[in-house]
């Protein structure tokens, strides 16, 4: 049901240690966001897209268009950061007045937004590597070896086993709504949908208590144990690894040296 | 001439962005803040996520089903966000469930859980992300909840009919959330005329064409919805109520 939940368990990088993959993802992005021009961010697009698509074989498509979902927040935030507004009229300003408010966008602003642009790209990027490679479970288990505290890490897993059971019945409760016209008006959706929510809610409560009482029944004191794929580390995947972000790193340096 | 055609564009991509938009676009995308502010609103979540787990620690030590149940409560708040939401304007949102949430377990759990879903939102939806975890926390689990806790409660102090007060709650929750994601914005990207306020001026504007009818549908659903609770459920409300009093 989760596209990309799905993507992470069929990846080619599904063996690879998770560790691995999360160290990539996170000393990347971070580099991706340190970067204070065009080209490093764009290599790291170009780079994570590689692994995503010639390494983990996810179909180029599907991708791109998860590429394209955070676009509108992109360019909401980009117009916002571009545009300027000012009382006096600026030589600077590219644009048109209107009441005596000039409204605009200036040299120095579109070469920031296209930074700003390509970094997101970039780190966004990093983080479908880390999603489409490398499944919940595992990224929890990462999170525990991290030392986050246990309770965080319990939840996490409860929260990811009932996702998918909640789901499921949400989605037939909005079938079985739709096919008796639950939402052929505004006021019958409203209706509909508050009815959907406050069944659900109550269905959770109920799986809640039914998960408690059968976990006591198996002896719970407290602690879910759960088995882990034994992953070896490699050691090639670790020296490639650091010379990528090392390389990436003297970009990113030099660029902050020698600004364009 | 050359005025207009930027008027036309402008308008353009207003149209392009805007009938898509939804609850999504107050998640922070990945990547979008600089460094710096990803760690100073890292380091501003934490202590609210230590005592969310602090609460909840003590609350499980006397009663170890509630774990269970918060973790169920985040797989509903999860699912919750997927929802289509019927707007007043008539395009579809997504509700945010931050006063819903408060109202039922109360603040401090929903900071960790708020956390938690904000995790798997990046990373399974691909909506906000890692680096901007800490902001969207801060606004969306910390701030809203926060906020929609008080005045639900304070209605409730005041007397008020429960449908103002769980309107205002939800109402009030989502908005101040949205006017927290703007300032986080202003503050990492000050304008060159006018500084930080300006620029927030710039950021609330923009977000406001969706964010506030959205806030609206949103207290609406929620008055429904605990209408339907009160009515037909009383037994969990009270249930609760025992347990947002105490995590």
């Amino acid at each position: 049901m989760l596209k990309i939940d799905q993507y992470a368990y069929t990846s080619s990088l599904r063996h690879v240690h998770p560790g691995e993959k999360f160290a990539f993802a996170m000393l990347t992005m971070s580099i991706c966001l340190a970067a204070s021009s065009v080209l490093v961010p764009a290599l790291v697009t170009g780079l994570t897209a590689a692994a995503i698509i010639l390494g983990a074989r996810v179909p180029a498509r599907f991708y791109f268009r998860l590429l394209l979902l955070p676009l509108g927040f992109l360019v909401a935030g980009l117009l916002a950061i571009t545009l300027t507004i000012s009382r006096e009229p600026d030589p600077a300003v590219y644009g048109f007045a209107i009441w005596g408010i000039t409204l605009g966008v200036t040299i120095p602003g579109l070469y920031h937004a296209a930074l700003l642009f390509t970094k997101s790209l970039g780190a966004v990027s990093c983080l479908y590597f880390l999603s489409l490679t490398t499944p919940m479970v595992e990224i929890i288990s990462v999170l525990r070896r991290l030392k986050v505290p246990a309770l965080i890490i319990e939840l996490m897993g409860l929260v990811y086993r009932f996702i998918f059971v909640i789901m499921e019945t949400a989605g037939s409760m909005y079938i079985s709504q739709t096919s008796r016209c639950g939402y052929a008006s505004l006021k019958t959706s409203f209706r509909s949908l508050a009815q959907l929510v406050s069944n659900l809610f109550v269905k959770s409560c109920y799986h809640s208590q039914a998960l408690f009482t059968a976990l006591l029944a198996r002896g719970y004191t407290g602690e879910i144990r759960m088995w882990e794929d034994p992953r070896p580390v490699s050691r090639k995947n670790l020296a490639l690894i650091a010379l990528v972000d090392f390389i990436l790193l003297v970009l990113v340096l030099v660029s902050w040296r020698w600004p364009v | 001439m050359h005025s207009r055609i930027l008027v036309l564009l402008l308008l353009f991509t207003c149209f392009m962005i805007f009938p898509q938009q939804n609850a999504w676009a107050m998640h922070i995308m990945e990547g979008f803040l600089p460094l710096k502010w990803c760690l100073f609103w890292y380091a501003l979540t934490l202590p609210f996520l230590v005592a969310g787990i602090l609460s909840i620690q003590k609350t499980v030590k006397v009663d170890p089903g509630v774990k269970m149940l918060l973790g169920l409560a985040g797989a509903f708040a999860f699912v919750l966000s997927a929802l289509k939401l019927p707007s007043v304007t008539g395009s579809c949102s997504h509700p945010t469930g931050v006063g819903l949430g408060a109202i039922l377990f109360g603040p401090w759990a929903m900071s960790v859980l708020g956390c938690i879903v904000l995790l798997f939102q990046a990373v399974l939806l691909a909506h906000g992300g890692l680096t901007t975890l800490g902001a969207n926390t801060f606004s969306m689990a910390v701030v809203g909840p926060l906020a929609a806790y008080v005045i639900y409660r304070l209605g409730e102090r005041l007397a008020l009919p429960r449908w103002l007060s769980v309107f205002l709650a939800a109402f009030l929750g989502d908005l101040l959330t949205y006017v927290t994601t703007s300032i986080q914005l202003a503050l990492a990207f000050p304008a060159s005329h006018g500084g930080v306020v300006a620029a927030m001026i710039k950021f609330m504007g923009i977000f406001a064409v969706t964010q506030v009818p959205l806030a609206i549908s949103e207290g609406i659903l929620t008055i429904i919805v605990f209408n339907f609770l009160v009515a037909h459920n009383r037994h969990e409300l009270e249930q609760l109520r025992v347990l947002s009093r105490e995590v």
